[in-house]
């Protein structure tokens, strides 16, 4: 009888182990760490999906930001890439052109649930080649004591370039603050800050055929008023990335300047506001969008199932729950996302400008394409250049960057 | 009589040569045959020739190769003059001595990344020191960011890179000072000969193979410098502080442009080999010396 009961044991093990050993595995690269607020929102989705599809098993590796995207990169270009990563949607062109990753053949109903400027960040060749997942816009902040102390109205932010500037020159004149932090060290966030004005000033950096539109009257202006603002911001701004700006504003050395909605976290003891970004004459108020998007690689054997993946995790609903609770900007306009609005209106700036907001420049070259950028930047901070002179000189390397 | 041929010193070379040609060989000679290709993220590449390398030329590379000989030499120039007026002072014959040596120790112990992070905020206009400190003492009228220039920016990277290097300097040079016989001293002392006679016609001659040597050693370690241009600038600002290996870094890592990333590489293997070939040189002069 034991040893009936034994072998019968034995056998179910062997079975269960078979079974196992049957599943496929999804091996997903995510950036970040698993403590992060969402983690358990998605794990959630993930079992879910694990239930209808027994065949998979899902096996989710947390890799710091700093060198996930890299890893993801470097396993499909040695031949062994994950099913699925989370990669910023600025280096799809990249690996698409590589024909690492493949595209998502979506209904018409899923496209039209995002809105138009946000698929933009993953869309090209009229394809669709990542999943929005995680989604930030900006809005300019401001500190409501500097501007009652320079006589300003702490109710009336400003709301065109030129409001701005003379904002800013009244506060750094009135007070001993500066009235506006500027980034423009050599990081993306100089480009990203940037690009905010050149998006609420109707400019572009690609035209819709990927054609380079740097050196455009709109994109000028916008290189212009950074020459304006020079004398009204923290000394030296290109020392200056976003991390190192946030003390100066928690400080009150300076006024106003531009983050995402982690930075309402981040203000310390000042009483702020929120505006859109301050619009040009050419243009209305918009934001840059910037996502980072699940994507499929090509060369996993489970191509198909991890699409099917991707797409339930990303699904309206499963989406919705999992950017509210990592307090991301909402990638889809739900009645969640209004519901969000009403319980905290500051959220409103970083969602009503999506519609007029621009994605990324997708560029093959994306990091030669954002060198060449915050060079023409840095050059009219520092006088070196005009910025008509900045433009001409980045629209012919842009140039030369898209013929390649 | 013929001596009979034993394999078995030969054997015992195996695993280094075999270490020797997995970890140096083999990656020498990709780098070599990337430096041919268009290797990139793609899975495929072609053979360019010497395409790859027209290319550089094309570009600004001609200008990194010249900034970074005098960010090199500049730096290797001042590590040199500090670390012998430190070995100097340490080899005086003062009370704590051995304090001293350890005190000097910090910049060189401290990991590199740190120790750039912590120049990063003093160079910080608004919350630095030497700001700070420069404005308490009237030498600057307002907060002043070092990294944001070019010109400053280029100069912060050298400090901070001779406060890293010179202690490994001045204790190489303390110890080529150490090993001078006391009694030359005693005699140059007894002729009456001053501080810095002796100094000049005892210490700097017999020092100065260890000198040599050391200033190509330490050539080759700063041209190699990654870290602390890199997490103080990025090569910027406009490029000001891009060196020959953070333009490579540039190429092969962050645009994924291996082919062209293995072409810089092998133009820094041969600024380095001409190092190497210097410091061989030197070695072998200085063996001869000895044997004569």
């Amino acid at each position: 009888m034991k040893l009936r009961n034994t072998i019968l044991a034995s056998t179910a093990l062997v079975g269960l182990a078979g079974a196992a050993a049957a599943q496929e595995e999804i091996y997903i690269i995510n950036c970040g760490t698993d403590a992060e607020p969402q983690v358990p929102v998605q794990q959630e989705a993930i079992e879910a999906w694990e239930a209808e599809n027994p065949d998979y098993t899902v096996n989710l590796e947390f890799v710091a930001w700093g060198q996930c995207q890299e890893k993801a990169t470097t396993l499909a270009s040695a031949g062994n890439p994950p099913a699925i990563a989370l990669m910023g949607s600025r280096v799809l062109m990249q690996l698409a052109d590589a024909g690492l990753i493949r595209p998502f053949d979506m209904t018409e109903e899923e496209l039209s649930s995002y809105e138009d400027s946000v698929l933009q960040t993953v869309q090209f060749d009229g394809q669709v080649w990542g999943l929005p997942r995680a989604f930030s816009t900006k809005a300019l902040y401001y500190n409501k004591a500097l501007f009652e102390e320079a006589g300003l109205d702490p109710e009336s932010p400003p709301e065109t370039f030129e409001e701005l500037v003379s904002a800013s020159q009244a506060i750094t004149e009135n007070t001993d603050a500066r009235g506006f932090g500027m980034v423009a060290a050599s990081f993306d966030a100089t480009m990203h800050d940037w690009l905010n004005f050149v998006y609420s000033n109707g400019g572009t950096i690609l035209g819709p055929d990927g054609e380079v539109t740097f050196d455009t009257p709109e994109v000028i202006e916008a290189l212009q008023l950074y020459a304006d603002l020079v004398p009204y911001s923290e000394d030296g701004p290109i020392a200056y990335d976003r991390g190192k700006l946030e003390p100066l504003f928690r400080e009150g050395q300076v006024a106003m300047y531009i983050s995402g909605g982690w930075g309402r976290q981040r203000t310390g003891d000042v009483d702020y506001g929120l505006a859109l970004i301050p619009h040009g004459p050419s243009g209305e108020n918009g934001t840059l969008l910037i996502t980072d998007s699940l994507v499929v690689f090509e060369g996993s054997g489970v191509e198909e199932a991890a699409t099917d993946l991707a797409l339930a995790l990303t699904s309206t609903e499963a989406q919705s729950a999992f950017d509210i609770a990592g307090a991301w900007t909402p990638i889809r306009q739900t009645q969640d996302t209004d519901a969000l609005i009403e319980e905290d209106p500051t959220w409103e700036p970083f969602i009503t400008s999506i519609p007029t907001g621009g994605p990324e420049p997708l560029m093959l070259d994306y990091v030669a394409m954002q060198d060449a950028i915050i060079e023409a930047i840095q050059g009219v901070i520092l006088g070196e250049v005009t910025a008509e002179e900045a433009a001409a000189e980045a629209q012919e390397q842009l140039e030369e960057l898209a013929e390649e | 009589m013929t001596r009979k041929f034993d394999p078995f010193p030969y054997l015992l070379l195996v695993p280094a040569l075999i270490l020797t040609l997995v970890i140096v060989a083999w990656p020498l000679f990709e780098t070599f045959r990337l430096s041919f290709t268009d290797a990139s993220m793609r899975p495929t590449y072609d053979y360019v020739g010497f395409e790859n390398f027209v290319e550089i030329f094309q570009d600004d590379f001609g200008e990194v190769i010249g900034r970074t000989l005098y960010w090199m030499t500049l730096s290797v120039v001042l590590k040199l003059a500090m670390g012998t007026i430190g070995a100097v002072l340490l080899n005086a014959a003062i009370p704590g001595r051995a304090l001293f040596r350890i005190l000097v120790m910090p910049p060189w112990i401290v990991p590199i990344a740190i120790g750039a992070f912590m120049w990063g905020w003093l160079y910080n206009g608004q919350f630095g020191m030497i700001s700070g400190v420069a404005q308490r003492l009237g030498i600057l009228a307002g907060p002043f960011e070092f990294l944001a220039y070019g010109d400053s920016a280029f100069y912060a990277t050298i400090v901070t890179d001779v406060w890293v290097g010179t202690p490994l300097v001045a204790l190489y040079l303390l110890a080529a000072m150490q090993s001078i016989s006391t009694e030359m001293y005693e005699a140059a002392w007894t002729d009456g000969a001053s501080r810095f006679y002796r100094f000049r016609r005892i210490t700097l001659p017999l020092i100065a193979p260890s000198i040599a040597t050391m200033a190509l050693l330490s050539a080759i370690w700063t041209f190699n410098s990654f870290d602390i241009i890199w997490i103080l600038t990025e090569g910027g600002p406009r490029g000001a502080t891009t060196t020959m290996i953070i333009d490579t870094y540039k190429v092969a890592i962050s645009r994924f442009r291996y082919g062209e990333g293995a072409a810089r590489a092998v133009m820094i293997l041969v600024c380095m080999s001409i190092f190497a070939g210097c410091y061989l040189a030197l070695l072998r002069g200085i063996s001869k010396r000895a044997q004569a």
